[in-house]
């Protein structure tokens, strides 16, 4: 549905929440849609069918859609001039992104518009891994794939048939189950390797749930974060950095008048800086994996000995967990009190605390310091949302890398077993463990469905080149959100480039080539289809509610908004239901040959990897060192030092579980006993833009993981670093790091501006 | 001897500050670098709105790229307690613009509605004006870029493809304040109002750092943030009067 006028004429953020009722509860089951987008006379609307109906030479139309390449899931406008898309926004109706986005989402349009895109499905001519393929027509392509599942379901073996996935939410996860269940088969994971697993466990140990919490860290004062890189591409990037503006300004943007609250503190403990940690008020580099005794320090502080967890908490003095973080036991006493004293004190852990060997034990104590601050449920603490609209929350849809890998071998165990692969990329995002490739394989045949040849297609028989984001339908209700119920379609913004069709369709087809019982009971003619007969359920459902004349109305209106959703919270309570204890981390190799943390990080513009073969991406500067197209190791200059290193020296990167070169970077941000890698570049198989390009600091962790969820530990692994004697000069944007006292970032608190006279 | 002295006692009369406030519409910006967390979307956004080349690492390890707004990164301190601190940069569309002053041919100049103007092809790529610019913002098109089909299809068809010999920078998304204008008109309106235009940068920051709007009315945001006591412009010793008031992040080391 297009619209004619820039969206970026902006929807205040209190016309926002007027609309979705700013409080706790409004009118329980209350729909919202901005009636700012949805009051347009219908006559107006175009419908999009085919491009030629939004082609009017000079003229641009908006579609409202969601962007998908992280899962934060951020409501999106694209703008679309003559059949093409031109620019991505913000939809500034949806309330995860508000009318901003990341960095990656901007460089949505280079997915759609990428020279490395597959074209045609192709089949494996050569040996799996060489990348030697052919190409084949859809039709044969489909109607190999699926008179092999018919002989499997006809013969009852249907159950060796097992689909992994990435983060795929809504009712597409709801059609593919179904899929699976026709074919006899319970096999179906999801995995990314950053999945907070851990962060699901610990609030189902903690407080008994299975969402996400959405941490109101707008409305807080005093934040205490504990890896997580809430500002970096943390969870929901754009939706908590517009809530960190409103937390430093004390004013949300708009509310020009009436009264401003204390601007909010910041504490970021890591041993590495993250952006966040750059933003941070203090930034306290703790041992990494030791941030639950911090929490348990600060705990100890504020419970002062008294209340159900004294007992617990006893042995959590400041001089010991001093002893056990490397934070000075005044520092952490510091904490406590400001924690303590705060109005709205809020504690958030992710990040490498949630990355270790005890990452489910450290955010439990991480989760203790918010209940203690009685911030369950609470404005500026921590809001668990609803059950979603619709579909399975991620902690029911993820697995561990632990059940990945079994999920794997199991299929490979069972003759005949088919392994069919959308939109993920396990073979990159894997630690050094050749179990996943060797178990690869053995599955006699391999589905991949992509835009990309990347390394796991490498391993597929056949690749199904599916549509980009900005091409298909689907729909999504975003997680962790925004502690309401929401819920987006996604549209075609553009008609296909090439020969490529929705996930759903290939499933769709796939089952119209099967036997009688398999059309019947997938009986839709494509996949909008079946999305519009799901909206019509929830419709049908809510219809009393909802104030549109019939459900062609609302499919219309939510299409054009880009966003439904019920103002309704969830009620809590502040109840604990864990044991809090501090367990030490595990790190894979001893200190003596490995005498170096190792902390890879989700970087900045290619997040888990999937931005890599985005050229913006590729000459986006990173944030803290910006640096572009290439890879490097982060050293305090101690560590330099004792190795006799400068900037740009290549160091070889050794672990129990492989080496890798990278160039050094120097930097006042980490501590001298952890280096550090961005993770990203070191594609062997991406398209022109990645491959061949730095190193992959994934490929030398050890297979280390969570005990309790067998979530990947990739915080846990130790390195040895050995000068190669080579060198490289970093391809980065130039400048002096240093104000040299220019008046360039303003003159310090209390002073005025000198200088100039006049203007 | 005297002239000269004249020259300098008489210099401020000759740049007529406020000048430009007699005019419509005196666009600026005002950017809170409390709220400011050097994501770097702006950039992004930027390079998607203003058609800006993808230059490839050889030319980039040349100092060739073009980015009209960019992350500046500035350290202090030591670890532990080493700060790094954040500063989008761009084209301060300066009232007194060095630039401008600076150019043979006139390629660079004030434009009615306050903002630095560059003509494309007019500029005759002396490059004066970059050496004049304190700030660094402006860029040469050493080359003439191509970009990798179909990425091309992209491209915003409201903005010129630059090719090699001439100068570019950020133009406070001129285009767009031109949709408006226009739209403001099919609506019978005289005057754009707040809110009409947002610069690619703006819209797309995540945490709102970067406010947009006409100077010359007082009661726009831009108007009335920019009396800040956080406000400040960058290299005031230079006199440049620059559109641009950034808010200084607030230190508060002590918690
Ligand atoms: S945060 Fe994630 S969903 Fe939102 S714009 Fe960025 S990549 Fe897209």
């Amino acid at each position: 549905m297009a619209r004619k006028k820039n969206p970026g004429s902006k929807l205040s953020r209190r016309e926002f929440l007027a609309l979705v009722g700013t409080g706790t509860s409004v009118m329980a089951g209350a729909g919202f849609l901005t009636a700012k987008f949805s009051r347009r006379p219908v006559e107006q609307l175009i419908p999009y069918v085919v491009p030629p109906e939004d082609y009017i030479p000079g003229v641009a139309a908006y579609y409202n859609t969601v962007c998908n390449l992280c899962p934060a899931g951020c409501g999106i406008t694209v703008r679309i001039r003559e059949g093409r898309a031109k620019k991505i926004e913000g939809n500034p109706a949806h309330p995860v992104s508000q009318g901003g986005t990341c960095a990656l989402g901007q460089s949505g349009l280079q997915v759609l518009y990428n020279p490395d895109r597959l074209q045609t499905p192709v089949t494996r001519r050569g040996e799996r891994g060489t990348g030697d393929f052919h190409t084949v027509g859809w039709n044969s392509a489909l109607t190999t794939v699926a008179s092999h599942l018919d002989k499997l379901r006809l013969a009852n073996r249907g159950a060796g048939v097992g689909l992994l996935t990435g983060d795929i939410r809504g009712h597409l996860d709801d059609l593919l189950i179904q899929f699976l269940g026709l074919m006899g088969s319970g096999r179906y994971l999801q995995y990314a390797f950053t999945n907070p697993t851990n962060l699901y466990s610990a609030n189902a140990a903690s407080f008994d749930t299975a969402q996400l919490p959405y941490y109101d860290i707008a409305n807080s004062d005093f934040l205490l974060s504990f890896g997580a890189d809430f500002l970096g591409m943390w969870v929901s990037p754009v939706s908590y950095s517009r809530a960190y503006g409103d937390f430093r300004q004390g004013r949300r943007e708009g509310e020009d008048k009436g009264p401003r609250r204390q601007r909010g503190q910041l504490v970021q403990i890591e041993p590495r800086m993250s952006l966040t940690g750059a933003n941070a008020d203090i930034w306290v580099p703790a041992v990494p994996g030791t941030e639950g005794a911090l929490a348990l320090g600060i705990a100890h502080i504020i419970a002062g000995g008294a209340g159900r967890f004294a007992a617990a908490l006893a042995e959590f003095d400041p001089p010991r967990v001093a002893e056990i973080s490397g934070v000075e036991a005044s520092t952490i006493e510091r904490l406590a009190r400001s924690f303590g004293d705060a109005k709205a004190p809020l504690a958030i852990g992710g990040g490498g605390a949630a990355a270790g060997t005890n990452g489910v034990p450290n955010l439990v104590a991480i989760n203790l310091l918010n209940h203690l601050a009685g911030n369950i449920g609470r404005e500026g603490g921590v809001v668990f949302n609803p059950k979603p609209a619709f579909g399975r929350t991620g902690m029911q849809r993820h697995g561990s890398y632990l059940d990945l890998l079994a999920f794997v071998e199991e299929i490979a165990d069972v003759d005949d077993g088919v392994l069919i692969i959308a939109g993920t990329n396990p073979l990159y995002d894997f630690p050094g463990d050749e179990r996943l490739v060797r178990a690869l394989q053995r599955i006699p045949l391999v589905v991949g469905l992509s835009s990309f040849m990347d390394e796991t297609m490498q391993y597929a028989d056949i690749v199904l080149p599916v549509n980009s984001y900005l091409e298909g339908w689907g729909d999504d209700a975003p997680e962790p959100g925004v502690g309401m119920r929401v819920a987006s379609i996604s549209q075609p913004v553009v008609a296909p480039l090439y020969d490529t069709m929705d996930v759903g369709d290939v499933f769709i087809r796939l089952a119209q080539r099967m036997d009688r019982d398999m059309q019947r009971a997938m009986p839709w003619p494509d996949f909008h289809a079946y999305l519009r007969n799901a909206w019509r359920r929830m419709y049908d459902k809510r219809r009393d509610k909802l104030d549109y004349v019939d459900f062609d109305a609302f499919w219309t209106a939510v299409l054009e908004a880009g966003v439904w959703g019920e103002t309704r919270r969830a009620s809590q309570r502040n109840e604990f239901h864990a044991q809090v204890d501090y367990e030490p981390p595990v790190h894979a190799g001893n200190d003596v040959d490995y005498p170096w943390y190792f902390q890879p990080f989700v970087s900045q513009g290619f997040f888990d990897g999937r931005g890599a073969n985005l050229p913006w991406q590729q000459e986006l500067p990173d944030p803290m060192t910006s640096i572009v197209y290439g890879s490097w190791i982060e050293l305090n200059p101690r560590t330099a030092n004792e190795l006799g290193v400068d900037e740009g020296d290549i160091l070889e990167v050794s672990s129990p579980a492989g080496s890798l070169r990278a160039p050094v970077w120097i930097t006042q941000g980490i501590r001298p006993d952890t280096v550090a890698m961005p993770i990203g570049q070191g594609h062997t198989s991406f398209g022109r833009y990645a491959t061949g390009r730095g190193a992959n600091p994934l490929s030398i962790l050890s297979a280390q993981v969570d005990s309790r969820t067998g979530a990947f530990a990739w915080g846990a692994t130790r390195v040895n670093l050995t000068p190669t004697g080579e060198r490289i000069r970093f391809v980065k944007t130039g400048g002096w790091s240093r104000t040299l006292d220019r008046q360039i970032l303003g003159p310090r608190s209390g002073e005025t501006q000198e200088g100039g006279d006049h203007g | 001897m005297s002239l000269i002295k004249d020259l300098f006692t008489n210099w401020s009369v000759w740049r007529r500050p406020g000048y430009f406030e007699s005019f419509d519409y005196s666009w600026g910006m005002v950017i809170d670098l409390d709220r400011c967390t050097g994501c770097e979307a702006c950039v992004v956004a930027c390079t998607a709105e203003n058609n800006l080349p993808i230059v490839g690492e050889k030319r980039f390890s040349e100092n060739r790229e073009i980015k009209w707004i960019r992350i500046e990164r500035y350290w202090s301190g030591e670890y532990p307690n080493a700060k790094l601190s954040f500063i989008p940069m761009l084209c301060q569309h300066c009232d007194q613009a060095p630039c401008e002053i600076a150019c043979p041919v006139s390629a660079t100049y004030h434009n009615q509605d306050g903002l630095n103007t560059q003509i494309y092809n007019r500029c005759i790529g002396t490059r004066t004006c970059a050496v004049y610019c304190p700030y660094e913002v402006r860029f040469f098109n050493w080359f003439s870029y191509t970009w990798d089909a179909p990425l091309e299809q992209q491209l915003n068809p409201d903005v010129t493809v630059r090719e090699k010999g001439v100068m570019e920078k950020c133009t406070f998304c001129i285009q767009r304040i031109r949709e408006a204008k226009d739209h403001a008109k099919d609506d019978g309106r005289r005057r754009l109002r707040e809110g009409d235009i947002q610069p690619a940068c703006a819209q797309a920051c995540p945490t709102k750092a970067i406010v947009f709007g006409d100077r010359n009315d007082p009661d726009s945001q831009v108007a009335q943030m920019a009396s800040d006591a956080r406000g400040y412009t960058v290299l005031k010793e230079l006199n440049t009067s620059p559109s641009i008031v950034y808010l200084r992040r607030v230190d508060q080391e002590h918690v």
